[in-house]
């Protein structure tokens, strides 16, 4: 990891949180049901993007580093924009209201939603290749 | 408003950093295994437990879970690595998917217990 690689990750995940932020907001003014659905819409659309890109840049899930534009969009931004941890607390806040099913169902949910949302990214970039 | 926009922006900057720095600094098996995005997400998962306790328990200001959970673990963590990667490891070939069936298991439990601990070592845990 070179210093450039360093400046474009933090720039890329300082943008992608905000981003992730905002979004936040505005789902959270506008939905106030139980299901954790920012994180789930933010995940989800950042797992259709990273494949998406991963195509269109022709880097392997691997490739952290590299090209800035590798390094600070789907390293950077996309990794800042997305979120592990939240998803998480997010489940186990659920678990406490709801009870274990519907916070196991919450990131069983989340996870096929993610996986087909970055398999139909890639999908569709190798489409247009 | 431009306070939190620049909390956030700081601390998932630093996450995001700290995420590649972990990333570089935890081997990587032979099998494929990605323990590197999974210590990220588990140790992003610990804080953002620690944190949310002690931030309920302290009443701290909205600007330290701002930092912290939303910049620094946010940063910290990553979903579309986890997701992507998971798909592409499934369709790779048939020993690789089954290390990504047992990573996802992994990721998902642990990934919960790591905020279950993290609110446990706030004194948050009961509650």
């Amino acid at each position: 990891m070179t210093a450039w690689d360093v400046l474009w990750v933090a720039l890329g995940g300082g943008v992608g949180s905000v981003l992730r932020w905002g979004v936040g907001r505005a789902v959270g003014e506008r939905y106030h049901g139980l299901f954790p659905l920012s994180t789930f819409l933010i995940n989800v659309s950042g797992a259709f993007a990273v494949g998406y890109l991963s195509v269109l840049f022709y880097v392997d899930w691997r490739d952290r580093y590299g090209a800035a534009l590798n390094v600070g969009v789907v390293t950077g931004v996309l990794g800042g924009y997305t979120t592990f941890s939240t998803m998480q607390l997010d489940a186990v806040k659920l678990a406490k209201q709801r009870g274990g099913v519907s916070a196991t169902s919450y990131l069983l949910i989340s996870l096929v939603a993610g996986q087909l949302a970055a398999g139909l990214g890639s999908a569709l970039a190798r489409a247009q290749g | 408003m431009l306070k939190s926009v620049i909390l956030v922006l700081v601390g998932g900057a630093l996450g995001a950093v700290l995420r590649e720095d972990l990333i570089l600094w935890v081997p990587n098996p032979a099998d494929q295994f990605p323990l590197d995005i999974l210590a990220a997400n588990l140790a992003a998962s610990l804080l953002v437990g620690l944190v949310t306790g002690l931030c309920q328990r302290m009443a701290a200001p909205e600007g330290v879970s701002l930092f912290t959970t939303t910049g620094i673990a946010g940063g910290l963590s990553t979903f579309s690595t986890f997701a992507y990667g998971t798909v592409m490891l499934t369709l790779a070939s048939r020993m690789s998917a089954v290390v990504a069936s047992v990573y996802v298991l992994t990721s998902l439990a642990l990934g919960y217990l790591a905020v279950v601990v993290g609110l446990k070592l706030s004194g948050q845990g009961s509650s």
